[in-house]
Parts: structure tokens; sequence; C-alpha cells
């Protein structure tokens, strides 16, 4: 059996953003990654090398070289490999993905299709050429060895049956990939090509390497044989819809979803397996046509209009594949956010899991099921916005009032336990001295305010469109922090009792209209009713705001 | 009006921000008359705090904020002397049962020493707070009724800080409730962690070191506001105006803080004399003895000198400390350890006499007031230089078991924040990864010089890093901030003081990290401030390779040398110094000294003293070595400055070269004494100031006058000694490094074997590396013979054949090999020897793989059971099969086996030959200098001499031979990089090859060219002018390239 070997030349190479501007492959190029400030080279092609370029090396310091930089991008890599991958597809149905830069592709069958093994080759280099790869091509009846060649040797080698030693004896051992501590032996014992390690007696050999040394002896000598491992295409459980019409409306929508979902779960039970997300995406035909539009007939609009989609991911507590359900939550969260156009295309997949598996206790009281849950989430979800439903928790900070939200997931068990060690934390010294004397209701968002001072108190308060007289006043608070960020903060809080005019109610937060200047103070007796408020001064916008009222 | 008596500084330790100097000038500036320091658990920061109080004429009251075992902390504040007496002794007590850094006291142990103590109830972290939060104010008020009884109603105040905080606000009203309840007195501090409020941002950093945290993860634990700043007495009137009374006990409480550091009660040992002789007595007893024995009976100049020094001691009271310090002489010359004093005891005759200097300072004419004057008021100091490692900790330990564990203590030594080190930590709670804090940290210039462009802000553009990004900006201006900034506390290498009492009155004493070992918490600087005699137990590696040479002498030569009767002149020593030849020599050896030397062209040891001194900052920024080698070689007449300093600068030719001539210049022009000529020497020392500088300069020309010194001449003699007593080097410390260095130099001229050994056995010390050592031994002649396990002992050893000497290069040179294995397999070989590989892993069973690979990568393993045509990878060969284990079935048969190959089978010629190649030259060379740092072999530039001559590149000497100004190439191994601070940005380099050492200037713009070049390149190619004047031989650069021409990790020793 023959095999080739594909090899992508070298790291920049192997770059998709390289591919598709031929001019850089003739320039000198370095691609850099790493985040601010600290952007360095992780790769670079020959010229850059010879330029002065260094592994490591700073962005600025780069530049200096005189070279070309560009950004590693992990997703165009992603998609280069993927080339490499269908290129080896596109001539033969049996390929090892056998690492990130190195396809191998079982020959059999095609000399009647193309001829000699030569030939073939060739062919290969020819369609890498046209995706703008540049390959290295190794043919051998080993396919270690054409691995090995294909490291070792630039464009096409072809090893002829029982000559595989005599190619490989100039390589070096590095080429055979040992492990680290094995090398180190190799380079201190001086041996670095593969002749030379070919030629040392096996079982002292193995004494000293062990089953390590006796496997690279083996592939120093060609004579390791292994069969191929197959790459599966991957699991693609994903189903496409083309629209004749564009659809526009969620009805029709969630009639053609429920059907790709309904595919979907089948191919799914297949497997036993079930969905962990949901990933849908649109391809919406009102940009298109704009594009078309605009553009006319530059191929350049295509491009730019099969960019423009719109995707949803449905992240499921637990796995499913209850396709009415998963409909039902992909309805809810669509009705929350919807397409900003018209549909043409739906694909629909699923990211595949194993299904849930639980054992219920016999005394272990029934908790709420999670497919129901989530659905009520995404209802609630859609009423209030997703950013605004699930676990708040307040964050490690003095910034007032500051909380995230983590996703609502009901742990029944752990409640459980939760609420005893309160009930043994309430009971403690410490609880109770620490229990708030007051609650504080936080407006959110903030309450603009417009405050006057009087030497340096707050005397007037206007917000919402209530006028104020404070009574009383406690502060400030002086708070601040992330002095480090961008977004540093300083905040002067008050406690504030106020008086409001005309009898309003305490709590504004109802009350609509517009922040006023302050007009005349009221008498006091007019003040039906006062209010306890928290309100500060910011210091980084140079305004006064409310944050809540005490009860 | 307000006083704050609540304040932390750095010396807090990751919980202060500001030094004690910043504190006191901030309190000063904002109107403050006084103000109490209390670090956490020490005084470590009093005297610092007390000595700048003490310059702005502001009170300084002590105190400390002492861990209470519950948490919290009892912050105390010293009345009098009994209640710092109290705290230290409280302090020490706790520490000392602790662990280094830990330690807490029960109430029970406050209530011991409570007298002379007031104690304050603390804010956040204090006793009140603690209560409230535990139990409200019925808790509260016990806490304070129990503080009164430890205390005494009367010095208990309930404490309230306003921080613009709620919660502090809550704790306040009811402190205040408290305190009505209980009849107790108010009083307003601020809890002050730092001078001003911006470095709030220093003290969230310390925080985040503190707990392990970075900022974006620290949350709650960095301070709310910023409010923590010593406010000013107005502010603090404002913020407490509706408790006047709170701020009006400030003052009182201030009023009644009696105690300074002034009076501390320090009294220094008095030794143990033996019937009842007084201390003066049995002093002079032993002084006349020496006097005898160093002087002889006749010298009327001598006694008259010890006389008069005599007299001055027993005036200031100072018998005792001669005594000690004789003492420990006497204890390590009894126990054959090499001792010498040095520094300004080497200017005194009693010292002499008593043999704690080896100087004669009678002979030499020295000037005693340098080291002891009436006026000064100060306790003399006297350094012992000890050879290093266990001499010198036996020393020490004989201080500690003569004066007990709490009479004895050695100094801290304040480890304080520099650049690298304050970049690494701010760069981690900035959350900057491991990659980028490498590369920030490396950014940070060790260079001793520093260009106008050397700038943190050039260097982070250089390496690509964004200085508009606000974290890079944040990071450069913590970095800032943070130094000078206490770290930690160390130990001082050797300084020690003694008590006659107990030394923890004194200062609170710790436990030091090396076991046994306690540690005061000031260190020597701050010890010496406070009139704490030290005497420094100064551990010096040259004195142990001149004991350790001594010893292989006796040993190999069969001969007994005595320092003390070196000869005097001896002229092989001269021819050598002269010539410049002086790797290894102590103190003469640098690129700098070198270049001297053949114009100084010593002759006699006066001229090695000058040698000495020379080359310092103090001659070189006051342009004094120029003219003085000018003179030497007679090319400009020996003038001097005025015929009154004829006789103080007639030996320097009349270049002031010593400190004492500067202090003899003030005597003699201005008419100062003894001791305000010292006090001249200390106004210039390193804590200058402007103003004590422009008084001592308006005295000195007010004495010039009257003497008739006027005009330019006057002008000149006050220019150099107020350019030069800073840097000056005393005469009395270079004679007794002179003395050294003609030691160091004559047992390399006449025993060079046994020298080179107790050079390679002391490492790392000196200029060069180990591997410079090597060959410049070899140079001379020496064969150094490779490590071999079956002759290599751990230290490197003589070997004798025939009459010829070699040296043995000994396994501790074996980089991962562990000294217990080298000293097992000495052991087993000395039983009996190895008869194979297996034989050697058989019986030295815990010697790892990677111990055997590194001892048969360097060749160690060849001649193994006599084992010759063996080469290093045979031994590798073999090494991988012996390592291996072979498992738990098959270990026994591998035994059995052994054996009988060690019984007289094939197995019994030890390595085996493999089927591996021998190694190349080059191959060799790396393995070489990857398992030992240095080779025995060719010098790497021989395997390339052909190919260098044909490009024309000369040997190093063969530079000798040319004349100045040739155009030259030159290549080599560099050996040292050095950009000295004096040398305005020019780079000296010293490349070595197979004929020696060849020296190079780079100019500024031609390092700027080949900045990376010249930093990074272990060999270069220089091109350049030949410059050779009076035998100095150097090239001066005018283009570098580097040399490929081996993979071996040669080293160079920079200096930065």
């Amino acid at each position: 059996m023959v095999q080739a070997v594909l090899r992508a030349e070298d790291e920049v190479r192997d770059n998709v953003e390289l591919r598709a501007d031929g001019e850089l492959l003739e320039k000198t190029v370095a691609l850099v990654d790493g985040t601010a400030p600290l952007i360095h080279v992780v790769a670079a092609n020959e010229a850059a090398w010879r330029a002065g370029i260094q592994l490591g090396m700073a962005q600025t310091q780069a530049q200096l070289c005189g070279v070309e930089i560009r950004r590693r991008s992990p997703g165009l890599e992603k998609a280069a490999h993927a080339a490499l991958l269908d290129l080896g597809w596109s001539m033969s149905p049996r390929v090892e993905d056998h690492a990130e830069d190195t396809i191998l592709a079982d020959l059999a069958g095609l000399n009647s299709l193309f001829g000699a093994e030569e030939n073939i080759a060739r062919e290969f280099a020819r369609r890498a050429a046209e995706l703008n790869l540049r390959v290295r091509v190794a043919v051998s009846a080993n396919l270690e060895v054409a691995v090995h060649a294909a490291r070792g040797f630039a464009g096409i080698t072809v090893i002829p049956e029982g000559e595989e030693a005599r190619y490989l004896s100039g390589l070096p051992v590095q080429t055979l990939a040992p492990s680290a501590e094995a090398l180190e032996t190799l380079e201190r014992w001086g041996i670095r090509t593969c002749a030379a390690l070919g030629a040392l007696p096996m079982q002292e050999l193995s004494e000293r390497l062990g089953q390590e040394g006796v496997r690279l002896q083996e592939l120093a000598r060609g004579a390791h044989a292994r069969s191929l491992v197959l790459a599966e295409p991957p699991e693609i459980l994903e189903e496409e819809m083309e629209l004749d019409d564009a659809v526009g409306d969620l009805e029709p929508l969630a009639f053609v979803l429920g059907r790709l979902l309904d595919q979907v779960c089948a191919r799914l039970a297949t497997r036993a397996l079930s969905a962990a997300a949901i990933r849908v995406r649109f391809d919406l035909g009102d940009a298109f046509e704009k594009e078309e539009q605009v553009r006319g007939k530059n191929p350049v609009t295509v491009a730019t209009a099969a960019a423009k989609t719109y995707e949803k991911v449905l992240n499921l507590p637990v796995p499913m594949r209850d396709s009415k359900m998963l409909l039902k939550l992909l309805r809810l969260q669509l009705q929350a956010d919807p397409p900003p156009g018209a549909i043409v295309k739906i694909t629909l997949g699923a990211d595949p899991a194993r299904p849930r598996s639980t054992q219920h206790g016999l005394f272990v009281p029934n908790s709420p099921d999670p497919e129901k849950l989530e659905l009520t989430v995404a209802r609630l979800a859609k009423l209030v916005g997703g950013a605004n439903i699930g676990s708040p928790e307040l964050t490690d900070t003095h910034r007032p009032g500051e909380f995230r939200m983590n996703k609502f997931f009901a742990q029944p068990n752990e409640t459980r336990a939760r609420g005893k060690a309160g009930k043994k934390f309430a009971s403690g010294g410490e609880a109770v001295a620490r229990r708030p004397a007051t609650g504080c209701r936080i407006f959110r968002p903030r309450l603009a305010a417009r405050v006057e001072l009087r030497e340096g108190r707050p005397a007037k308060i206007c917000f919402r469109g209530l006028y104020g007289r404070v009574v009383t006043a406690s502060g400030p608070w002086r708070i601040s922090g992330d002095w480090w960020r961008e977004d540093a903060w300083q905040q002067e809080e008050w406690d504030l009792e106020i008086a409001f005019e005309g009898g309003g109610a305490s709590v504004p937060v109802n009350v609509p209209g517009n922040v006023h200047a302050i007009g005349p103070v009221p008498d006091a007796k007019a003040c039906a009713r006062a209010g306890l408020y928290c309100v500060y001064y910011d210091g980084a916008c140079r305004s006064w705001f409310v944050r809540g009222t005490y009860d | 009006m307000y006083t704050e008596l609540h304040a932390r500084s750095a010396f807090s330790f990751l919980e202060g921000a500001s030094l004690p100097e910043e504190l006191a000038e901030r309190c000063a500036e904002r109107g403050m008359a006084a103000m109490a320091l209390l670090d956490r658990d020490g005084v470590y920061g009093a005297p610092r705090f007390y000595l700048a109080a003490k310059k702005i004429s502001m009170r300084a009251h002590i105190g400390a904020e002492v861990t209470s075992a519950e948490g919290w902390r009892f912050p105390l504040l010293v009345e009098t002397r009994a209640g710092y007496q109290n705290l230290c002794q409280l302090i020490t007590r706790m520490k000392l049962r602790a662990r280094k850094g830990e330690g807490q006291v029960s109430y029970e142990e406050v209530g011991g020493k409570a007298a002379g103590l007031i104690c304050l109830t603390g804010g956040k972290e204090g006793p009140l707070a603690h209560a409230l939060g535990r139990g409200g104010v019925e808790s509260g008020t016990t806490c304070v009724r129990q503080l009164g009884e430890i205390f005494g109603r009367d010095n208990v105040y309930v404490e309230l800080q306003r921080h613009f905080d709620r919660a502090e606000e809550a704790r306040n009203h009811a402190a205040v409730e408290i305190a009505r309840k209980l009849g107790l007195p108010l009083l307003a501090t601020n809890g002050v962690c730092y001078a001003q409020p911006e470095r709030r941002e220093v003290l969230d950093v310390f925080t985040c070191l503190r707990h392990h945290r970075t900022l974006e993860t620290a949350g709650r634990l960095l301070g709310r506001n910023s409010e923590r700043y010593l406010k000013s007495p107005e502010e603090m009137t404002r913020l407490f105006a509706d408790l006047p009374e709170a701020i009006a006990h400030t003052q009182l409480v201030s009023a009644r803080l009696q105690f300074d550091l002034q009076d501390l009660g320090y009294e220094f040992p008095r030794y143990p004399v033996p019937d009842g002789k007084s201390q003066a007595y049995f002093l002079r007893e032993r002084t006349m003895e020496g006097m005898i024995h160093r002087y002889g009976f006749q010298n009327e100049k001598a006694r008259a000198q010890i006389e008069k020094e005599l007299g001055m001691i027993e005036r200031l009271g100072l018998e005792g400390y001669f005594l000690i310090v004789w003492d420990i002489i006497r204890f390590c010359r009894e126990r054959n350890i090499l001792v010498q004093g040095r520094g300004s005891a080497a200017n005194s005759a009693v010292c002499y006499a008593l043999r704690i200097t080896a100087v004669d300072p009678v002979g030499m004419d020295l000037l005693f007031e340098r080291f002891l004057s009436e006026e000064r008021g100060e306790w003399p100091d006297i350094d012992l230089d000890l050879p290093s490692g266990d001499q010198r900790e036996s020393a020490i330990q004989y201080v500690y078991e003569r004066y007990g564990k709490l009479g004895a203590a050695m100094t801290a030594n304040v480890i304080t924040y520099r650049g690298k080190s304050a970049a690494r930590e701010i760069g981690k709670a900035l959350s900057f990864n491991s990659e980028t804090l490498d590369r920030l940290t490396s950014l940070v210039s060790a260079w001793e010089y520093k260009s106008e462009n050397d700038t943190l802000a050039r260097h982070f553009k250089d390496a690509g890093l964004d200085l508009q990004h606000p974290q890079i900006r944040k990071f450069l201006e913590l970095c800032v901030q943070f130094q000078d900034l206490p770290r930690h506390l160390g130990q001082h290498s050797g300084g020690m003081v003694v008590c006659q009492g107990q030394l923890d009155s004194v200062v609170p004493l710790e436990p030091a990290t090396m076991p046994g070992r306690v540690v005061v918490q000031w260190d020597k600087e701050d010890c010496a401030d406070m009139g704490i005699v030290k005497v420094d137990l100064l551990g010096l590696g040259m004195m142990a390779v001149l004991e350790e040479s001594l010893e292989i002498i006796r040993d190999n030569y069969g001969e007994e040398i005595d320092l003390g009767r070196l000869p005097a002149d001896d002229p092989v020593v001269y021819e050598t110094l002269r010539r410049a030849d002086t790797v290894g020599m102590f103190q003469i050896e640098s690129r700098a000294q070198m270049s001297c030397l053949p114009r100084l062209r010593p002759v006699h040891f006066y001229d090695i003293v000058v040698q000495v001194a020379i080359i310092r900052p103090g001659p070189i920024v006051g342009k004094m070595v120029n003219p003085y080698l000018k003179r030497r070689q007679g090319r400009e007449p020996a003038t001097c400055l005025h015929p009154s300093l004829e006789p103080v600068l007639a030996r320097t030719l009349g270049v002031p070269l010593f400190q004492e001539q500067l202090l003899r210049m003030a005597m003699i022009a201005a008419g100062f004494t003894g001791g305000e000529a010292e006090e001249l020497r200390r106004a210039m020392g390193f804590k200058r100031s402007e103003k004590r500088m422009k008084d001592i300069e308006q005295k000195l020309r007010r004495g010039m006058e009257k003497k008739g010194i006027t005009g330019e001449v006057q002008d000149t003699i006050v220019q150099s000694i107020t350019s030069f007593a800073l840097y000056g080097f005393p005469e009395s410390h270079a004679a007794s490094f002179a003395l050294l260095a003609y030691a160091s130099a004559y047992l390399k001229c006449h025993y060079l074997a046994a020298f080179t050994a107790a050079m390679l056995n002391n490492q790392p010390m000196g200029f060069y590396s180990p591997a410079t050592l090597v060959k410049d031994a070899q140079r001379h002649g020496l064969r150094i013979r490779p490590i071999d396990v079956t002759c290599s002992d751990w230290l490197c050893k003589i070997e004798k054949q025939g009459e010829e000497l070699s040296v043995r290069l000994g396994m501790r040179y074996v980089r991962g090999l562990r000294a217990e294995i080298a000293e097992e397999i000495v052991r087993e070989r000395n039983a009996r020897a190895f008869g194979s590989l297996d034989d050697l892993k058989l019986r030295v069973p815990a010697i790892r793989k990677v111990e055997l690979t590194a001892l048969a990568e360097i060749g160690a393993l060849n001649f193994i059971g006599g084992g010759r045509g063996s080469h290093r990878r045979d031994a590798l060969w073999q090494v991988e099969r012996a390592a291996r284990s072979a498992g738990p079935l098959l270990e026994k048969y591998d035994q059995e086996e052994h054996v009988v190959g060690e019984q007289g089978a094939a197995d019994t010629t030890a390595i085996v030959n493999s089927p591996l190649q021998q190694m190349t030259p080059e191959e060799r060379l790396v393995a070489d200098f990857r398992g030992t740092g240095m080779t025995v072999g060719p010098h790497p530039m021989k395997y390339h001499r052909a190919s260098m001559k044909r490009q024309g590149v000369l040997t190093a000497s063969e530079l000798n031979r040319l004349p100045d100004g040739t155009h030259v190439r030159v290549a080599g191994g560099v050996i040292a990089r050095q950009r000295p601070g004096t040398a305005k940005g020019f780079v000296f380099l010293s490349i070595e090859d197979e004929t020696g050492i060849a020296n190079a200037i780079v100019t500024p713009r031609v390092f700027e060219e080949h900045h990376v070049t010249i930093v990074h390149q272990q060999f270069l190619l220089i091109e350049g002018q030949l410059q050779h004047q009076d035998n100095v031989v150097s090239v001066k650069v005018e283009s570098v390239e580097p040399l490929s021409i081996t993979r071996a990790e040669t080293t160079s020793h920079d200096f930065h």
C-alpha cells in the first residue's frame, strides 16, 4: 500500500490569511500573537528568520527588522488545516489527520486515475497550489517513512520500496519526534542522524532507552509499520434548509425550525446522544440584497453578503433531546431577540453530549424538572431580557451595588444544605451583630439628581420631578477603587432625610417626569411625608445620583 | 492643636506605605510639633523616625501595635523609659517563641509589662472594634474596662478614627457611649498608613502581596478610600468638630509621653577581668605586652601614641569594648582562625598592639582621630575580617555563648525594594503573566552607569510595550514609588551588638532565619545612630583562601608560612605587580587595577596601599588619579597645594588620596581639631545636608583665612576636601587590604598550585570566574587535572608527580552533583577502588542518573577500574544501562551478575567499549562547560587560531608587542563586562584567548550601535585602534561582531 504525506511548508504559510494574500508569500513575514501589552513573534518564514527575527521577540523589535507583521489567527489556522484535509479527501477517501500541518492519504487505486506515484504527488501539489497552500509531498509504502520524509525534504519525494533506510539516513533524529528525554540522551551520545541511530545494536539500545529506543530505531531504519488511522469527517449534527421565499415572521419560521430540530434529535437518538447546545445560523436575505444593489456583480459582494448572518446559541442546563421542548426554548429566545431581517437559509446544529442520567433518592424531595425550569426561565427572559434573569451574586468590591448575574440552576440538595448552614450561621453572635439595621432599596438604573450644597453639605435635592429639602444629612462616606484601571471610580455618599414638597410619595419610583431645577423650598409643614435616601456624588462624571431609599 | 498619635510607617512591612522620614517631614510641613509612630510588632522604623524628627526639631513619640492572641492589636504608646523597656521585652518574648514574622501576646503577658505604656483602643484592627463586632456595646465596654484594669484607668484612651466610613462611624458612636459610661477620655487619631493620599495605591499593592492576591482579585481587602494619609491639624479639627475634646486630648497625651530614643539606657558589657583588677588596668597590661611584641622596648614614638590613645580610651570609658574585641581575637588565634581588623581601627596603635589589626599606624603615621575622638561622642567601629564560612560562624557563636542569648544579637539588614524586586511584585499584583513579568523585570537596567536615554520608559518602549496602556503606565509609576521601601528584615552578614544588661530592653530581638541566630530590629546604621556598639565579624573570601593556602602548603610543600612574617619586598611579587599579572590577587585584579599597575609601577608596600585606594570613586571623581600617576612617572612636578600641607601630602606626591589626608588638611590649614575634622567627613557623607555642608565650608574658610590661606589656594583646598570626602578611602583600610593583597600576590607567585586550589575551593569570590582562574594558572605553567572519580575529592587538591605539583579539580565543580554523594564516592573509593561503573552504582546507591550522566559527560568516569582507552561516550553508554532499574524481578539477578563480574569475570574492566563515536574536541568543550563551567583542555580560541590568523586576528599576547595607534583585530571570549558609574557611559570588556586577556574600551556611541552584540554574545571579534601607553595595552573599539566558534556556554562576570 502506498501512502502520501502532505505537509504545509511552514507555519507562516499555514495561515489562511497569508494564503489569501499571495504576494505576502514572497515577502519576509512574521506572525505575532499575545495580548497587549505583550505581543510577540510566534512564527516567521525563512526570509524573516534570515532578517534577524527570533521567536518571542516583541512586535516593535520585529518591526525594526523590517519584516511584514501579521497577527496570528487561530481561526484562520484552523481553516488552513481544514483546507489541507479537504485536499486529502479530494483525492483519496482514506486520509489520516496526523498533525495540524500534516495529513496522510492512502493512494491505493489512484494509479488508474493519475498514473505513477510521482504523478499523484504532483497532482496533490497542483491542487494545493490552487488553494494557495505550498506543500511538501512524500510518497512511500511505509507511512511513517513518508511522514519523516515530508518533514525532512522539501518538494516532492517518492521513495521506492526497500530504499527507505537510505533515504532517511541523513535526516536528523529530531525528525523522528523523540521524547525530550530520549533526544537529550541521543544528543549526549552524539547520535544525530537516522543512520547513526539505525546502526546502534538494538538489544543494547533497548536496555538503555527501553521501548522508545526500539521504536525510534525502527523509525530511523524505515521499518516501523503501522496502519493508517482514518480521519472521520467531523461529527456533523447539522441540518440546513434554504427557503424559497424569505421568511420574516416567527410563526412560519418556527415550523421550519421544528422540522430541523426533529431531524437533529432523531440523529442524536440513533447515536444515543442528547444536545448540550443548539446553534442556529440564519442567512439574512435583506442584507444580501442590499449588498447586491450597492456593489453589483463585484465578487467581493458575495463574501460580504455571506457574512450577513445572524446566529443564536441555546445553551442548555442539561443535555436534552426533546425536539418540542427545544423548539419552545428556541422560540422564546427568538421572540426576546428576533433576527434583524428576513431569513433565506437556516443552519441548525447540535453539540452532542451524553444524556443526563440521574438517580432520585426515595426521601429526596422532588426538585423542579430542569427542562420545565429552563422553559420558565426562558419565558421570564423574554419578558425582562436575558441579562436580567438569573441568580444575582454580589461581587467582591467596594463599588456599591455591584453584582453579577449567574445562570439560574435549581440545585435542591445544595439548597437544603445551605439552608442548614444558614440557620447555624444565624444562631452565631457575629451574625446577629452584623444583621443590617435597615434595608435599602436600590434604584436600578440610578436616578440622576440635582443637589444644592450649603457649607459643603446637601441642602436641597431634586430628582424625578420631586423637590425636597434635606432635613438631616449624614456623610459623606467616601469610597473609591479600581485606580489601576481606566474605569477608576470615586463616590461620596450621603444618607439624607428628605422632606418633599407638596406631600409627594416617599418612594418616588413610579413618579414620572423629568429632572427640573430646584424650585422654592416648601414650608416644612407642607411636607406631608419625608423619606430616607442614599444619594451620592460620582467623582468620575461629576454628577449627583440617588442610589436608593431606606426602609 | 492636634498631634497624630497613631501612624504606621513602611516598617510595618506591607501595612504602611511611607518611610518614617517621609512621615516626619510631612508632619512638620503640616505644622505638627510631635507625632507617634506605632509600627506592627516592632520599633523597626523608630531610629530613623527619631533622627528625622530631631533634625526638624519635632518630637518623635515611639510605640507599637502589638498583636494579641485573638488577632487584633494593642496600640501602645511609650510614656517612660521603663515603658520602652517593657515594650521591647514584650515584643522580644512574642517574637522569639514564634516563627519569623509571626507571634502574639496574651492579656496576661501584656499585664506584666504594662507599666510606662499608654494603651489606645485602636481603629479597625484594635481591641474595641473587635469586641464591638463580637458582642456590641456590652462586649466593647467589658473590653475597655479590661484594658483599664491592665494599664490603669489613666492610661487608656478611647480612640476615634474617621475615614468617612459608615461602619467605622457606627463604631465611633459606640466608643463615645462607652467612654462616657466609663468616664474615660476620647482621643482622635487618623490611623495613618501613608504620608500622602496618592500612596494609597502602594498600600493596596502591599495588601495584595500580603494576601497573595492580585488587584483584580483582592476585592474588599483593598482600602475603601485614600483617607489614611497624614492629615493636618486643621483637617482633623474639622473632622472632629463635634468632639473637640478628642482633639484636645492628643496634646495632653503628647505632653505625657516623655520618653525619646536618646534615653535608651544602653550600656556596653564590662569585660570580666581577673583578680579584681580594673578594666583600664587590664587593658593597659595587655596593650603594653603587645607593644613590646610589636615595637620592642625602645620605640618612644609608639609608646607616646599608645599612652595618648589609652588616655582617651579611659576618658571615654571604652576599655570594656577594646577588651571584648581583644577577647574575640584571642579566641580566633587560639583556634588558628585567621583574623584581621580593618577599617579605621587600623589607625589605632592600641589595636595594633592588641593584634586586632596588622597595620602599624605609628610606622605609617596614620591619623588616630579618624578612629576615635572625644568630640564625636560615638563608639568606635572595629570591623574584623574572618575567613568566610564555618570559622566565621564559630567566632559568632563564641560571642553568643559569652554574652548570652539576650546579651548579644546580630544587627538586621533591611531589605528594600529595588528595581527588579519592585517590578516583579508590582507586576504580580497587576496580574501580568509570568512571561510578561520576566520580560518587564529584565528591562530594569542593572548597569551601574545609566545614560540619559537609559530610562525605564525607554526600555519599555524598546521592548515593544505600549506606554499609553494604563496598566503599563501605572506599573511604571508604582515602580518609582516602591524604590527604597522596606520589604523585609534580613540578617546582617556579620554585625553583632552586645549589651551589658538585657539587650531586649534596648531593642526588640527576633529569631533569624538561620537556626540559633537572634537579630535585633535595627540595622547597623540605626544601631550606630542610637549609640549601640557593634562589632562586625565579616566573612572575607580571601581570608579563607589565604588560610586554606597555608594549610595546603603545610601539607604538600612541607613549609610553614606565617603571613605576619612574609618577606617585605619580594622582587618577584613586585615584578609581577608591575606586569599587571594579577588575576586572583585580592583587590588588585580588576581590569581597572590592571590598567593602573603598569603606570604606578609598585616598588614598596606603600605603593600597594596607594594602588588599593586609587581605583575608587573618590580619586576618580576628584580627578586625582592622573595627576598622581604623572607625578609618579616624573612627568609632572610633585608640588603641594600649600607649603603647610607638605607633611601631609608628601608621601602621595602632593595629591590627596586618602580620607585621613583630607582630615589632616582641615586640621593644618583651617585649624580643625581631630574631632571637628571627623565631623567634617561625616557631614560630607552619604546623608549630606546642604545647610550642614555650607556651615562647614564657611568654618573651613574662616579657619584658613586665620592661617593666611586665601584666594585660589583656599578655593582649591575647599574644593578638594568637599568633592573628595564622600568617596575617599581611609588609608588605614587601604593598608589592611594592601596586606591581604600582598599576601595573596606572594602566595600566587611562590605557591601557585596551593593558591589556585584554595581559590577554586572558595568560589564564588573575586573578579574572575573559575574558568578564567584555571586558564590563568595554566598559562603560568600549572597543570590542572580534570575531575576523575577515582582520585578527585569534593574540593580541589594538590597532586604530586615526582617534583611536579598539579591541581586536581574537585567534584564540587560537577554541576548537579550533591556534596553528600561526592563524599560517599570518596569514602567508598578509599575503602576499595571501584571495579566498574556498576560497582559504583551499587556501592553509592543514592546516586541519581543525572549525577552519573553529569560525571560521565565530563569524563570523570573514564578511569574507573583503570579503564584506559575508554572515552566519555563509553561511560555515557554504560551509565544509561547502569542507571536503569532492572525492576524487582531481575534486581537480584543483576546484583549477582555484578558480583560475579567483580570477582574476576570479564566485567572487571570498568567501562566497556560502546558503539558510540568518541566526542570531538568541540563536543568535549561543550560538555566541559555544560558540566563544570570550565575546561582544563585548550581554550576554545585555540581550535580556531589558524583561521583567525588568516583573518588577521591577533592574539592577546601579540598586542603587547605592537606600538600605540596600530589598527588591530582581536578576538576571544568575553570574561568581564563593566559599565562603571564613573566612566560616562564607556564600557570595558575583558576578552580572553589562549594567550591571555585583552582589554577593550567601547565608547558610548559604539555601545549604542552594537548594544545587543556586546551584551549578549559570548565571543567577539573586535576591531579598533591599539592604545599602548606606559605598558598598558587596550583596544579602542571601532567595530564589533559576534564570533560563532563554539556552542560551549562560557560565562562572563558582568558588573552592573
